[in-house]
């Protein structure tokens, strides 16, 4: 769920007023018991693993020998901190942000003001524009690897048709990015369709009748009406896409693993690879830390610009 | 609520009855054309994947990039749901999936009832609490959720899938707001009848919030079908792998076939178009709601 | 909500009615999975799961080999998998083992074996156990059976030896005049020798005269560069992988000589990947291909004219190729029994008893009586390459290092970006260096408990 960070502001409702008869005891026992499965599910495979994931950061774990392993203080934090893999798969990881997010935002939004001006058969493009959002990572990643084959794919056939020259796409190590990130345009930018689909439905239509009278074009409305009065959903759209690219991994773990010489894994993978391929839970769980601070920056961010509009 | 379908009558940005400026004209033909580009393009991926899984496999391999073929057949389909694992991996992400929704709605749908209408002592920690778990990406808890599932040996079955995914933060506001829209005085009147908490919850608020627990379940349901690196993780044993797990895990000892590959990847997400189709408002609502709000 | 849905209902009821139906016949059909999945039972002891890595030509001749076996033992089920090949299979091995859910028998490269039991994640095999099947050394390869070893217990039973060779178009090669009178390749020696006849390969194909794979395949890379670097004496790690013994001028020279055949004089493709390298050789748009010996069935496939001989020695001094061994192995496994060892072993047993299928696709078998058996001395090309079998020296010991490990990929890609000529050598050979130090520097994260 690319959403799952959208509903803080002012979701939370205050309590309507309950009749105060009823018995604050009453109430405290019936609701920790309305709460007791939640919680116990949530303390148990969420907080409780983020705790004890800290607490494996600071030990020299390793998957394949029982318990936490010897303490290794701050070392596997400087480690990380000085290793040029991390780094670079942190970098991977916003440079896969900075490719992806202006494009979801901008032909999103380009694709929304378009259906939303059509007068005919608004739910094909909405289904057309939306489907491949419900597809499988899988799915879409066998489909796109069969088109970008080199040489003879669908792709470099194209390309070969217009006079090109068609990259080797998921082997160049300066195009493997940009190929996933085509994909992931193409494969999640229903989401922030619907988005700002929903985002035009709030715009009165007055507006655009009385700069029609003032003689203002289509286009103009767009740029004049349109883009300003949509600019609280594009700041979330932003938001969200944003959070959500720098949680990249699957896409890139079907395509490339990382590769070609290591230049699209993400810091995601880089977990994945030396937490479990190379068995060192410990580190492993270090750079997992560092990569939720950087995530919680961005949220911190979030929950900031939101505090303020709301 | 926001609602996506208008009623098409008039449209809103030309109004009729201006007279027809020939350059908005153009535009609006140029409107049409270039999202008619855009659709065909978004298309051709999937029409792509349809076309190559209903082509003999020879002549696959004797030129990759055509779209025609003179022998269609849906040999690929037959084989990879007689032959391969599908048949299993479906039922396995289906059960999932399914378990997941319900626990989810059932768990959260509690939890938010008790947030947004019980006043209990505590009830700004766990609101606090919860909030928290809107900031922890699941991905960097992969680690120690794994150590935690080999401890309990719970790896290689549903629960490894099932358990960490029902308590989610944003399907308790979700719920939460949702029940703290509805009118006072329908605790009010139950409570002064002598009905205790849990009867309130679940006579009275849970039938009402049908809204909620279907977007709640549609979502859970397909985040739970598209699930990846916590499965790849989990799921070993070819007997369990969910659909997109073992497509990816599981290969052909005769190699690769793309008629099939194909075939699998439609088949792999074809039951959550179905799901799409039926429930397509519903999803875009959910979205429109969790987003804007 | 101003859109009504008046069909919404029944078509949601329908769909309901017909998941139902689906769930009730996929339940009525396979009962097992569901009570795997929510009880975490295990198969009961006469099936046996077995994992494998093999698709393509071995894949077929596997899955030949494990019907063959499952014609004969009708009282195991062998439930065969086959998953994707490198880093994400040993990944995977090594999950399933700490999941409680391990193959019962499994495929391991021998260059693997090491981590793997100091891992803790296999298990050794008992000397009684395996006289009882007729495992025993005098039965195999030497280096191979050694290999399967670790710390004095056995630990894998080697299934071959596959070396890494150079494939010759027989066709290009007659026209470019590399045949001698019996239509054998005559020998090629030293650098030179391989550019003379890379050229008038060139001349003949009017492009390239060989190919190597370049792209997305690390281990390939790898193995091109260890033949080269090994011809030249050059080692990478000692010490089990704590130090790093990389001789910068030989690596130097190995790289170089990659970098000028791509790069500089064009005689092979310095950008191609797997698929296209199988598309040059089998068109014949070049006359040599350096590969492992198990694309044999590739061409054969493909009605390639075609031989194979042993990499020539470039570099005059001790002669060296890149070598590595499939070897079968228990995964550790708390929950099996006697009876549940018998049957696996009975398996791996039944597989090299077949394992002249396993030697079509182009590997030596490490079993001798199939090794020396007259069908497989008169098998033709494999039995050119025998001696490489014999002498093979597997990647260095480290825990981090073997088939498809990290050691691989960070050579691999290094050489891949000379090849292509996104890198200089000497920055290839730093950029390596500094990624092997990262792993050499630090204390295994496997080993310790296996005393």
């Amino acid at each position: 769920m690319t959403a799952t960070v959208a509903a803080p502001a002012g979701a939370l409702p205050g309590v309507k007023d309950e009749p105060r008869a009823a018995g604050v005891i009453g109430q405290t026992r019936a609701g920790w018991g309305l709460l007791t499965p939640f919680l116990v599910l949530y303390l148990a495979f969420l907080i409780g693993p983020a705790v004890y994931g800290l607490l494996m950061s600071f030990f020299d774990g390793s998957s394949v020998r029982p318990g936490l392993g010897p303490f290794a203080g701050l070392d596997n934090y400087t480690e990380a901190l000085t290793s040029a893999d991390f780094w670079s798969s942190m970098w991977h990881t916003v440079l896969f942000t900075i490719l992806t997010t202006p494009p979801l935002v901008i032909v999103a939004l380009l694709l929304a003001m378009l259906t939303d001006r059509i007068r005919r058969g608004k739910w094909f493009f909405r289904l057309v524009f939306f489907a491949p959002y419900v597809m499988p990572v899988t799915c879409v990643g066998l489909v796109f690897t069969w088109m970008y084959v080199p040489q003879t794919g669908l792709f470099a056939t194209w390309l070969g048709a217009l006079g090109l020259p068609a990259p080797a796409w998921l082997a160049d190590p300066n195009w493997a990015m940009i190929a996933i990130a085509l994909m992931t345009v193409w494969w999640t930018i229903g989401f922030n369709f619907v988005l700002y689909l929903a985002g035009l439905q709030d715009i009165p239509r007055e507006l655009y009748e009385a700069s029609a009278v003032d003689g203002a074009g289509p286009g103009a409305q767009w740029w004049r009406i349109t883009v300003p009065l949509l600019s609280r959903t594009t700041v979330l759209v932003t938001m969200l896409q944003i959070i959500a690219s720098l949680k990249v991994f699957d896409q890139i773990y079907l395509l490339t693993a990382g590769g070609p010489n290591y230049s699209t894994r993400p810091v995601i993978e880089y977990i994945y690879d030396v937490g479990f391929t190379d068995f060192r839970t410990g580190y492993g769980a270090a750079a997992s830390m560092l990569y939720f601070v950087v995530i919680l920056a961005v949220s911190a961010v979030w929950f900031a610009i939101s505090r303020r509009r709301a | 609520m926001a609602t996506l379908t208008v009623p098409e009558a008039p449209t809103r940005s030309t109004p009729a009855q201006a007279p027809v400026d020939p350059r908005h004209r153009a535009f609006t033909v140029l409107c049409v054309v270039v999202l008619v580009v855009l659709a065909a393009l978004w298309l051709v991926p999937m029409l792509w994947a349809v076309d190559t899984s209903i082509r003999p496999e020879s002549e696959i391999t004797a030129s990759p990039a055509t779209w025609w073929t003179s022998h269609p057949s849906l040999d690929a389909y037959r084989q990879v749901l007689s032959a391969g694992r599908m048949p299993v991996w479906y039922l396995n992400s289906f059960l999932v999936a399914l378990l997941t929704a319900v626990f989810a709605v059932v768990v959260c749908s509690m939890a938010g009832f008790a947030v947004a209408r019980v006043r209990f002592r505590g009830r700004r920690i766990v609101t606090g609490l919860v909030l928290a778990g809107l900031l922890i990406p699941p991905q960097t808890l992969i680690m120690p959720q794994f150590q935690e599932f080999a401890g309990l040996h719970l790896l290689n079955t549903y629960w490894a899938l099932i358990l960490p995914s029902v308590p989610t933060s944003v399907a308790v506001f979700v719920f939460a707001s949702f029940f703290s829209g509805l009118p006072g005085e329908l605790a009010e009147s139950a409570r002064i009848d002598g009905a205790g908490w849990f009867r309130v919850y679940s006579r009275i608020f849970l039938p009402l919030c049908k809204p909620a627990a279907s977007a709640v379940f549609i979502f859970t349901f397909v985040w739970s079908w598209n699930n990846f690196l916590w499965p790849l993780l989990t799921m070993t044993s070819a007997d369990v792998m969910t659909i997109p797990v073992g497509l990816n895990v599981v290969q052909d000892s005769y190699g690769i076939r793309y008629a099939q590959v194909m075939a699998s990847a439609v088949l792999g997400a074809l039951p959550l178009f179905a799901v799409f189709l039926v429930f397509q408002r519903r999803i875009v609502e959910g979205i429109a709601n969790t987003g804007i709000k | 909500m101003t859109e009504s849905y008046p069909k919404g209902t029944s078509r949601r009821a329908a769909l309901g009615a017909l998941g139902l139906a689906g769930v009730g016949a996929l339940t009525a059909g396979c009962g097992s999975p569901i009570a795997a999945g929510i009880a975490g039972t295990g198969p009961d002891a006469t099936s046996l799961t077995y994992w494998n890595l093999f698709t393509g030509g071995d894949g077929i001749n596997m899955v030949a080999m494990t019907d063959r076996f499952r014609a004969r033992h009708h009282n195991v089920h062998v439930d065969a998998v086959t998953l994707a090949w490198g880093t994400p299979y040993y990944t995977k091995l090594a999950l399933a083992v700490i999941g409680d859910r391990p193959p019962d028998v499994a495929i391991t490269h021998l260059s693997r074996l090491p981590t793997l039991a100091e891992g803790n994640l296999v298990e050794p095999l008992r000397p009684a156990d395996l006289t009882a099947h007729g495992l025993t050394g005098d039965r195999f390869t030497a280096a191979a059976w050694r290999k399967g070893q670790v710390g004095g217990a056995q630990y894998a039973v080697p299934l071959d030896t596959h070396p890494f060779v150079m494939f010759y178009r027989t066709d290009v090669c007659a026209k470019a005049g590399l045949l001698d009178g019996s239509g054998k390749l005559k020998p090629i020696e030293g650098t030179d020798g391989l550019v003379a006849a890379l050229s008038a390969c060139a001349k003949v194909t009017g492009g390239y005269g060989g190919v190597v794979n370049v792209n997305a395949d690390p281990a390939t890379c790898w193995r091109w560069f260890d033949t080269l670097y090994g011809q030249l004496g050059g080692q990478v790690l000692a010490d089990n992988g704590t130090r790093i013994v990389l001789d910068e001028a030989k690596a130097e020279k190995a790289l170089s000589f990659a970098r000028e055949l791509t790069v500089q004089r064009k005689l092979m493709p310095s950008n191609i990947d797997g698929s296209g390298v199988t598309q040059l050789f089998a068109s014949g748009k070049v006359g040599l291909l350096f590969d492992g010996e198990w694309q044999i069935p590739t061409y054969q496939g493909a009605k390639t004219p075609f031989s194979v001989a042993p990499v020539p020695n470039l570099f005059g001094g001790t002669y060296h190729c890149f070598a590595d061994s499939h070897a079968l192995i228990l995964p550790r496994n708390g929950r099996r029994d006697a009876r549940r060892r018998d049957a696996s072993l009975t398996l791996v047993r039944g597989l090299l008893d077949n394992s002249l299928i396993w030697a079509k696709g182009g590997h030596i078998p490490a079993f001798r009586e199939i090794q020396d058996s007259a069908t497989f001395r008169r098998m033709e090309p494999q039995s050119q390459y025998v001696p490489a079998a014999k002498a093979a020296i597997y990647d260095p010991a480290g825990w981090y290092s073997g088939a498809g490990s990290d050691f691989e990929n960070i050579m691999g890609f290094a050489v891949s970006a000379v090849e292509a000529g996104q890198l200089h050598p000497a920055a290839a050979i730093a950029q390596l260096r500094r990624k092997l130090a990262d792993y050499a520097s630090r204390p295994a994260p496997v080993g310790g408990t296996n005393s």
